[in-house]
């Protein structure tokens, strides 16, 4: 026997007609976990997560709080907190009364309720404004209040369907280190939804990355960034280069590949492949692949040294940047390719427009995927 | 000049609304003449007849207030005006409902209907009223033919009458102020209260209800008082024994040449009136869109 997870996303499915807005999504989340949804627009983050709160049934799937399915508890009954994208405070209730609402429809005693209020105002350092109506706060501090308000009646779960997505960027990093101090302190356990991925690594614990419906990789944002599983993974998290390959020949984990000029890359036993191996990836010489490689990852040879380089490519751009060089090249067939070099990185003068240069990486730099 | 102050982007709410008001004075001023020259004049004119004809004194206000048969006449207008406006409120919000959440195309056409109706002359309207409700109209043979009654209903110069004709007419007066205030709810704030831990019953009572206060209230007062001094469909549709406040006005001053107590019943109507609104502004201020 494993131990309950503290909440368990099964199989969940939602169609709408012949759209699925979630395809299959499982995930199993521990307790106080901050736990982040990402992912391009459309791909079904805060379908999941209405089926959690109950807005939604699945068309097929399961979800299950400390092992008891939620499915047939009504979302009042759910005791599950949320921040909405939109502001939902109540119009006509004043600050203190909107975070008093879920305590006053559970019939708590007034003196309960006011010390919560108040400790509530304490948590999100807004006690001035108490008596204020929603309609006199800025957008911060009403999704400020709209958290004390979904925290206010102690919930295990806390749902977050982009709650800043609406903020400017200076605001949105002081309340995300709210949020992030809030979760400190609470230990509530946090799924929170984004699509900007710089906020989704600033916060959580685990990132589950989704794509159409599915997720497509989770993990730690170190994960996501070092090993991502799919070639989708490694094109949304952080910057990434994707050279079109064919494999030329394969054998375990060795394997050589010809890029489209012809250049072969024999050199490449020590890149990881996302997958066991090739033949567990399923590849076979002639098949079509994308070898990627970070941008700070690659390393430019010139001059005497070009014969230690594996891809000839053109400059067409330098950009200085302080710390780094922001380098962008054209190889012969066509294909931009980014690099960034410590300035320190280089012998001489940084690279010039129009140079010819080689491209190189050092070994296990570079992750091979199948052609999307 | 007014200086104008706008509201600074910190969310800091301008409170005092005054300097703006003033600005737009200059704009209603000649709506502002009108009003003076076609309403008030004539009202303190009816008022001096109130108080002045046939010999000055209170006598016509004494004998509005000493008679039973007038005192019928505001209760009754009283009465018809309440249904009215009950039944209009129990019919207009479901439409309401229906205009802000359904899909654009067919919104549109419902507000077609509406605002066409609005437009078709109101005699005509309440001559079909007439012609459908009458003892050997479409609804009485329709109902006597597939047996559901065997005598006519009288549907027509009474009460029931009134009360249809008068509610058909003012379904847009209560639909498109509830439409106003609903059309500004948005269903994430429902949810949020349900997930808050507000039954269906909590979330209506304690959210919706609040909410659309102001709509509501807007709707009531515009077709109650409407309906105060409504003439038309209640002499049409009403009998003799449920007359309304206009119909023995008009009588008495067209039949009894009675200017004097026409006056005093019309000033107190708009007493009346006016009382109506000053309660409303004072709970729901203008019965804008804003719920505070
Ligand atoms: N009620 C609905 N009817 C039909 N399709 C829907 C409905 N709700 C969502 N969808 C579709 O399901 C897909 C997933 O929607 P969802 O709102 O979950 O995406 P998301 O990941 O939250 O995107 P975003 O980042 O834009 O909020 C979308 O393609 C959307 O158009
Ligand atoms: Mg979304």
């Amino acid at each position: 026997m494993t131990t309950t997870p503290f909440l368990s996303i099964r199989g969940v499915a939602k169609r709408y007609g012949a759209v699925a807005a979630v395809e299959d999504v499982s995930l199993d989340i521990a307790e106080g976990e901050f736990v982040t949804f990402l992912g391009p627009s459309g791909s079904g983050k805060s379908t999941t997560l209405y089926v959690i709160a109950g807005f939604q049934g699945p068309s097929v799937g399961d979800v299950l709080l400390r092992g008891s399915s939620l499915l047939r508890v009504p979302s009042n009954k759910r005791n599950i907190g949320m921040v909405f994208q939109r502001y939902t405070l109540f119009p006509h209730l004043s600050i203190a009364d909107n975070i008093a609402f879920p305590l006053k429809v559970r019939r708590r005693s007034k003196a309960e309720i006011d010390a919560r209020v108040q400790a509530m105002l304490r948590l999100v350092r807004l006690e001035r404004y108490a008596e204020r109506m929603p309609a006199q706060l800025s957008g911060g501090q009403q999704q400020r209040v709209a958290l004390a308000r979904a925290l206010a009646y102690d919930p295990p779960l806390l749902l977050m369907d982009e709650p800043l997505s609406a903020l400017d960027k200076k605001l949105k990093e002081e309340i995300q280190f709210e949020i992030k101090r809030i979760h400190n302190e609470t230990g509530v356990t946090i799924l929170y939804v984004t699509h900007d991925q710089e906020e989704a690594l600033r916060l959580s614990d685990r990132v589950a990355l989704f794509n159409n419906g599915r997720i497509e990789q989770v993990g730690s944002g170190r994960d996501l960034y070092d090993a991502p599983a799919t070639h989708f993974v490694a094109g949304f998290i952080g910057n990434s280069n994707f050279l079109p390959a064919k494999v030329a020949s394969a054998s375990g984990a060795a394997f050589e590949a010809v890029l489209p000029d012809g250049s072969r890359l024999p050199g490449l036993t020590g890149a990881r492949l996302a997958g066991a191996s090739l033949a567990g990836a399923g590849l076979k010489a002639g098949d079509d692949v994308a070898i990627m490689v970070r941008p700070e990852r690659l390393t430019i040879t010139r001059g005497d040294d070009m014969a230690a380089g594996l891809v000839p490519a053109t400059v067409t751009a330098t950009t200085f940047l302080g710390d780094v060089v922001h380098v962008l090249t054209r190889t012969s067939w066509g294909g931009e390719v980014s690099i960034r070099l410590p300035c320190d990185g280089f012998r001489g003068e940084p690279p010039q427009t129009a140079d010819k240069v080689r491209l190189g990486w050092p070994a296990g730099a570079a992750r091979i995927y199948s052609a999307p | 000049m007014t200086t104008v102050p706008t509201p600074s982007l910190a969310g800091e709410v301008d409170l005092s609304p005054e300097p703006r008001r003033l600005a737009g004075l200059g704009a209603v001023a000649p709506a502002l003449g009108l009003l003076a020259l076609f309403f008030v004049v004539p009202v303190v004119a009816l008022l001096l007849r109130s108080v002045l004809e046939p010999q000055p004194g209170l006598q016509n206000y004494a004998e509005v207030f000493g008679s039973t048969t007038y005192l019928k006449v505001f209760g009754n207008t009283f009465l018809v005006a309440g249904l009215v406006t009950l039944v209009t409120l129990l019919l207009a919000f479901p439409v309401a409902w229906f205009l802000a959440v359904a899909p654009r195309r067919w919104s549109a056409l419902l507000f077609g209907v509406i605002v066409l109706s609005m437009w078709t002359n109101l005699l005509a309207r309440t001559y079909a009223w007439m012609v459908l409700l009458q003892g050997t109209g479409i609804i009485n043979r329709m109902l006597m033919q597939i047996g559901l009654i065997s005598e006519p209903l009288s549907l027509i110069n009474n009460l029931v009458g009134v009360t249809i004709g008068m509610t058909y007419i003012m379904l847009p007066f209560m639909i498109l102020p509830l439409h106003a205030t609903i059309r500004t709810l948005d269903p994430t704030v429902f949810q949020a209260a349900s997930l808050c831990g507000a039954s269906r019953f909590q979330v209506f009572r304690l959210v919706f209800a609040p909410l659309v206060a102001s709509g509501v209230a807007a709707g009531v007062l515009m077709v109650f008082v409407m309906s105060l001094g409504y003439f038309v469909t209640p002499a049409l549709l009403g009998g003799t024994s449920n007359m309304m406040l206009a119909e023995l006005i008009a009588q008495l001053v067209q039949s009894l040449l009675n200017w004097g107590l026409a006056g005093a019943a019309a000033f107190i109507l708009l007493v009346v009136t006016l009382a109506i609104y000053a309660v409303q502004f004072r709970y729901f201020g203008f019965g804008g869109g804003e719920a505070r």
